[in-house]
């Protein structure tokens, strides 16, 4: 509980988690506004809804909201590092240990609720700047909606989102086929780019060498893991694929390793299986069991 | 009580060891200095004291090793330098307040936040709490990084050169606070580079070089084999007034061009002869010449501290080995060890005679402040012991757990700020 209160009040104290929230957000609010605004026209497709909503953009390895979530973490630990508080909070390996998990404890959830802040900024966004031409098809069209949504709206009594006032337009941006769990995905991925940040930066001892790690990271995992795929000859899977439709790290891998472009098409059962949660996880459970490994090596934090 | 037992710390093959074979006592009550020069090991003998290093050798700090320690903040304080060097050391991130920096160790440490603006009121902090560290200067965060060494009030504090670079006023500070916790109760234990300042702050001092323990000893034995008060006296006709002091029992021997450097006599007196024998005088002053430190090359002692009140080891006080026979070179530069008898280098002559009548200062032990060696008034010696009550008397820097009921915003003694600098 006392790290705890120490971490929260240690994130809340410094200028420099605000201003990076709030770059963040604004980052990610002008990005989608610029990708809405050069939609084609026509139906919206799923995927792209997904890439606008995250605000992919091609050259950078992870969403804007992660990489922000990894650069607090890492933030967090190099402030340890840096400007170390007590030396009893140092010394003995529980209290690191203790200092480290309560550290990631904080930093999920406020990863968590940026990944979902962005969102709905980015909701709005994408929502004022799309051009007159583009329809968004789950609007006007029931059997576009992704079925937990049109369960929940027929138990209320609504035939479609179209029978909502118009103000709830936006709303259909997130309740396209597929789009709510890749939404969910997403979130996943900015709490657990906020843990990898933090772990790296404890690996590292260093605020800037734990992000370049962190940016390293995804490309690595994801051409590595595509090259181990092509030699054991399974094809990728295209449930990963479902569920990374956003990462631009995992498609120029995957458009490097098979070569030309592929449409991808979100379903709605790809979060429900546990393996690829787990995949998801993976690097930063490994990371975890080696920095508390490294931990126990050193003498100080 | 701090039991530090065998303390090494060897830094690769062939190099010299950092620290080596460091055994003594901090006992509570009293306040222990390391002095030692720059790369002495003094830092490094305070890491491997709270395992902040590998290293061989125990520390118990009543009984338990540091890592042991079931509440370390709660039983031992510790001010190591913050990042940056020297008088630029940080106390903490520099965007954050004081308060809030504050506030965020109290968590850790488990206490109210009451407690954190007891101290910014007890390191005269108080008025500058909201503001960012960055806007701080050095006594500042030293004060502010005593604060929270003190948050879950302990009974023993660990300070790595807790006055390096400061003000005068903050290491005048600084010293009172440190003397009135040791009077407490409280076990203190700092480094520090100059011997003046162990003097003036001490109750024990450790001498270190190069990592080895070098002299232990209580601050009157250290006072009276490590320093010496004298007067600095310059003007023109030295030479006549060199003749005058030694006819009055002074030792002086020639310092610069035009200047004496007296010893075994008063300012006062000096200035007095001067005046009535008509003997021009452009400098008089009082200053402490150090002596040499013991050189480590001499037998390492071992045995703990407190036993060797009533036995002066011969490794401590290599000066005092041969006394009837001063060194042959006569080195006017060097400062030369007082002796009871001594030997007397004019200015010109060089002349050795014997003073006739050498002053009792062997009696006059000062314990507290250097500047209380000199022979202020006609009863020499007679102000020590007054020092030590004058700290005692000084509500301002009265320890919060020696006077729970002291009100919080004790007068200040005199008007000082300490925001000023």
């Amino acid at each position: 509980m006392r790290v705890l209160a120490y971490e929260l009040r240690r994130l809340r104290g410094l200028r420099s988690t605000w201003l990076l929230l709030a770059a963040v957000l604004l980052c990610d609010a002008a990005v989608a506004a610029v990708l809405a605004s050069q939609a084609p026209a026509g139906p919206l497709p799923g995927p792209a809804e997904v890439r606008l909503l995250t605000a992919a953009v091609p050259l950078l390895p992870l969403p804007f909201a992660a990489l922000g979530a990894g650069v607090l973490g890492a933030l967090s630990y190099g402030h340890e590092v840096r400007h170390p508080g007590l030396p009893a909070s140092q010394v003995s390996y529980t209290r690191r240990v203790r200092l480290l998990l309560g550290k990631l404890l904080v930093i999920g959830p406020v990863a968590g609720l940026l990944a979902l802040a962005t969102l709905l900024l980015d909701t709005l966004a994408v929502h004022l700047a799309l051009p007159a031409g583009v329809s968004v098809a789950a609007w006007a069209d029931p059997s576009a909606l992704s079925g937990r949504v049109s369960e929940a709206l027929t138990s209320a009594g609504l035939s479609g989102l179209a029978d909502l006032p118009g103000a709830f337009a936006p709303v259909a941006l997130v309740a396209g086929h597929g789009v709510p769990a890749a939404l969910v995905a997403f979130v996943l991925l900015t709490v657990v780019a906020g843990w990898t940040g933090v772990l790296t930066a404890s690996l590292t001892r260093g605020a800037a060498a734990g992000v370049l790690l962190l940016c390293a990271l995804p490309p690595l995992l994801e051409s590595g893991v595509a090259l181990l795929l092509r030699q054991t000859g399974t094809p990728w899977p295209a449930r990963a694929a479902e569920l990374l439709p956003f990462q631009s790290g995992v498609e120029w891998a995957y458009g490097w390793v098979y070569g030309g472009d592929r449409g991808a098409a979100p379903g709605g059962a790809a979060l429900t299986d546990p393996a690829l949660l787990a995949a998801m996880a993976a690097p930063a459970a490994a990371l975890l069991l080696v920095a508390l490994l490294v931990q126990a090596r050193r003498r100080e934090l | 009580m701090i039991q530090i037992t065998g303390l090494t710390k060897v830094c690769g093959k062939g190099a010299p060891p950092a620290v080596l074979d460091l055994t003594f006592d901090a006992r509570p009550g009293l306040v222990t200095a390391l002095l030692g020069p720059e790369g002495a090991g003094k830092s490094t003998a305070l890491r491997l004291m709270l395992e902040l290093e590998r290293g061989q050798g125990v520390t118990l700090f009543d009984g338990r090793t540091y890592r042991r320690l079931r509440r370390p903040e709660r039983e031992v304080g510790v001010l190591l330098p913050g990042p940056g060097e020297g008088a630029a050391a940080m106390a903490g991130h520099p965007g954050r307040k004081a308060r809030s920096h504050l506030r965020m160790l109290a968590a850790v440490v488990g206490v109210p936040a009451r407690r954190v603006d007891e101290l910014l009121e007890q390191t005269r902090l108080a008025p500058v709490a909201g503001q960012r560290l960055r806007t701080f200067s050095p006594g500042m965060h030293r004060r502010l990084a005593l604060a929270a060494a003190l948050l879950g009030d302990p009974g023993t504090l660990l300070l790595d050169a807790p006055t390096e670079g400061l003000s005068p006023r903050n290491v005048e500070w600084f010293h009172s606070f440190l003397r009135s916790f040791a009077v407490a109760g409280g076990t203190v234990l700092v480094t520090t580079r100059t011997p003046q300042e162990a003097a003036q702050l001490a109750d024990r001092v450790i001498t270190l070089d190069r990592g080895r323990p070098v002299a232990d000893q209580p601050v009157a034995e250290f006072c009276r084999t490590r320093l010496s008060p004298e007067v600095a006296v310059r003007g023109p006709q030295m030479a006549r007034l060199a003749d005058l002091l030694v006819s009055q029992g002074a030792e002086v021997r020639r310092d610069g061009g035009a200047g004496l450097a007296v010893a075994g006599i008063g300012r006062t007196e000096i200035g007095e002869l001067a005046y009535r024998h008509g003997i021009l005088l452009h400098e008089l002053a009082d200053r402490v010449v150090e002596q040499p430190a013991p050189k480590a090359a001499l037998p390492v002692s071992s045995g703990r501290s407190g036993h060797i009140h009533a036995q002066p080891k011969p490794a401590a006080e290599p000066a005092e080995a041969e006394p009837a026979a001063p060194k042959p070179q006569d080195d006017a530069t060097l400062p030369i060890q007082a002796l009871p008898v001594a030997s007397v280098a004019t200015a010109l002559s060089a002349l050795a005679v014997v003073a006739p009548e050498p002053r009792a200062r062997e009696d006059t032990a000062p314990t507290v402040a250097v500047d209380r060696l000199f022979w202020d008034g006609p009863s020499p010696g007679s102000g020590d012991r007054e020092a030590a009550t004058d700290l005692l008397l000084d509500d301002t820097v009265r320890l919060r757990r020696l006077t729970p009921k002291a009100a919080p915003a004790a007068a200040p003694a005199t008007p000082d700020d300490h925001r000023s600098e």
